[in-house]
């Protein structure tokens, strides 16, 4: 007699089970028109069963030839091109391209515009990563988290809307400053965003986060090493979830960043092993009230002047040179490697986008797991394609 | 913390460590040159324009500002060089990966590899020039495996050979795509695959 667990169904009419069937490897596509694949990216899925095999990642969809345009357009002409890379962090890209730009032209914009700058990119931190939370929810089939991200991020765009006019694509933060001052009342309703919003943290923290659907199927799952981390070139939350203690704002200080307190948050493996999608998670979690104390501190701080450089007219010409400026994204390091001959066109605008390093990693994270997971894997990595692709 | 010396981050460390890395770079056999800016960081528009028509109208060094640089010499010897920084001096990570073409009457693309120093916080730029002609340069995704997509972009886009890359397809454009796009020689295609791409 047959010892294997179905062996009590042997005398049913059919039922003749087959014990060391060979299974064929599945190719399944994932994408190009995902949900769990924020954008238009298509990963091609070997399972093995139930189990990944492997993945391959294809990009492309969304290229919009972003540095090509570079070329062909003025310095402060592409500064709206700059918006449309990670269209959830518009603030943070001008702010990049905005540095990066200034460092050719040797221009340190003044006070009053660091500290806007820098409130406008914190609070399009908090922004991006509710989004990312509330979608993090959504990918693994939690619907009610992604409602009230979109209830606080709405509250941010408001914010910005009455600050610069645009809720997505603000090209508020320009070369030489910001485009206008904070309006009356403006930081006032900051703060009371701030009060609002660290209340409603705790709701996440209650309903997704410890919830123990969530942390079954993220905990454990995807674990990206220190050194996998390291060589992939993974920067931004995908990096400090794997433990490692390294922020641009601390560690390569720009604007006045010197000047604030605040932790770097890093993962601990709280939920399962250090590296896994919880923890990642868990970084933008954390992060997100860490912002809140550096806007604190910059509300209570920022001082009354002017918010644009002097020199820095509408046709610029930086001096030639070749410079590579970086800032932290919500997604990790955003980088601009500017090239000038001296003209008003750029010779090289070359973008370093967080999301393209972190992805490639993802499709190694992949193999061994379940199929289920692959949506748990891509989510946590927070990929905004339109900067995968630029 | 380190030191913040201009508002787009801190400069003096990243000088530093080109020096200090030219040297061991040097010492072991590796022929480089190491380039410095010669304007100053932070300086008013016209000071510097001055400075640069000046350098223009005496025919001397060209004047530049931005990151300093240490040019490699053989672009074969950068996988030496990537591994004896990774190695010995502690670059654990490849931020960036990419090329410039400077000019369309350049005769050689440039090749930039961005490395940074977690524990020193210092960031080492190392670039090299390949003829346009017969560009060609050896994988470094087998050191830093962050190279694995930037030299697919880099290939595709320039026409870039990357010799023992893994998986040397394009990644960004689509597989048929003619022509390499961010060289300043690319011509327009008129359609792609009966689709004009005319106005």
């Amino acid at each position: 007699m047959s010892s294997h667990p179905a062996a009590e169904f042997d005398h049913l009419p059919g039922r003749e089970v087959e014990l060391d069937v060979a299974t064929q490897d599945c190719l399944i596509h994932m994408g190009p028109q995902h949900p769990a694949t924020h954008g238009v990216m298509r990963v091609l899925l070997k399972a093995d069963g139930e189990i990944l095999a492997g993945a391959q990642t294809h990009l492309g969809y969304l290229h919009r030839c972003a540095e090509k345009i570079g070329e062909n357009v003025d310095w402060l002409q592409y500064l709206p091109y700059t918006d449309r890379y990670d269209y959830l962090a518009a603030m943070n890209n001008n702010l990049g391209y905005s540095l990066a730009v200034e460092s050719l032209l040797g221009a340190e914009v003044p006070a009053r515009a660091q500290y806007l700058r820098v409130i406008c990119a914190e609070l399009n931190r908090i922004a991006s990563h509710l989004f990312a939370v509330g979608t993090y929810g959504l990918d693994l089939g939690a619907f009610t988290p992604l409602f009230s991200a979109l209830r606080d991020r709405e509250e941010v765009l408001e914010l910005f809307e009455k600050i610069c006019g645009a809720r997505l694509t603000y090209s508020y933060i320009r070369p030489g400053g910001v485009m206008n001052d904070a309006p009356e009342g403006w930081l006032t309703k900051v703060a009371e965003f701030l009060d609002r919003f660290e209340k409603t943290w705790h709701e996440y923290w209650t309903l997704m986060v410890e919830n123990k659907i969530f942390i079954e199927r993220t905990a454990n799952i995807g674990v990206l090493t220190e050194e996998q981390a390291l060589s992939w070139g993974c920067t931004g939350p995908m990096l400090r979830g794997s433990g490692v203690d390294w922020d641009l704002r601390r560690d390569q200080p720009y604007l006045i960043y010197d000047q604030l307190e605040f932790d770097v948050v890093k993962g601990i493996g709280y939920r399962g092993t250090l590296g896994d999608c919880f923890d990642r998670n868990f970084v933008r979690m954390f992060e997100m009230t860490e912002s809140v104390r550096i806007l604190r501190q910059c509300l209570a701080q920022i001082p009354d002047g002017e918010i644009m450089h002097e020199e820095v007219g509408a046709v610029i010409r930086p001096a030639p040179g070749e410079s590579y400026v970086s800032i932290e994204n919500p997604r990790g390091e955003l980088g601009h490697y500017v090239v000038s001959n001296g003209t008003k066109i750029a010779v090289r605008v070359r973008v370093r986008s967080p999301s393209f390093c972190n992805m490639s990693v993802a499709e190694h994270l992949m193999p061994g797991s379940m199929l289920g997971d692959a949506a748990s894997i891509i989510g946590s990595v927070d990929i905004v394609v339109g900067e995968t692709d630029r | 913390m380190s030191q913040r010396d201009t508002a787009w981050g801190p400069m003096e460390v990243q000088r530093v460590a080109a020096s200090e890395a030219a040297q061991a770079l040097q010492a072991v056999g590796i022929e480089l040159k190491l380039c410095v800016p010669n304007l100053p960081w932070v300086a008013p528009e016209g000071e510097a324009k001055d400075l640069v028509r000046r350098a223009k109208e005496e025919d001397a060094e060209p004047v530049w500002r931005g990151d300093a640089y240490l040019l490699l010499s053989e672009p074969g010897q950068v996988t030496q060089a990537l591994q004896h920084c990774r190695d010995e001096l502690g670059y654990s990570q490849l931020y960036d990966l990419t090329a410039c073409d400077p000019a369309a009457d350049e005769t050689q693309l440039k090749l930039i590899y961005g490395l940074r120093n977690l524990k020193s916080k210092a960031r080492l730029i190392l670039q090299s020039r390949v003829d346009k002609a017969a560009a060609s340069v050896p994988s470094v995704a087998s050191i830093y495996q962050a190279a694995d997509w930037h030299e697919r972009e880099a290939g595709e886009m320039y026409g870039i050979t990357f010799v023992g890359h893994p998986d040397p397809r394009n990644i960004l454009l689509p597989d048929d795509w003619v022509g390499f796009p961010l060289r300043k020689d690319y011509e327009y295609p008129d359609e792609y695959n009966g689709v004009s791409c005319k106005e």
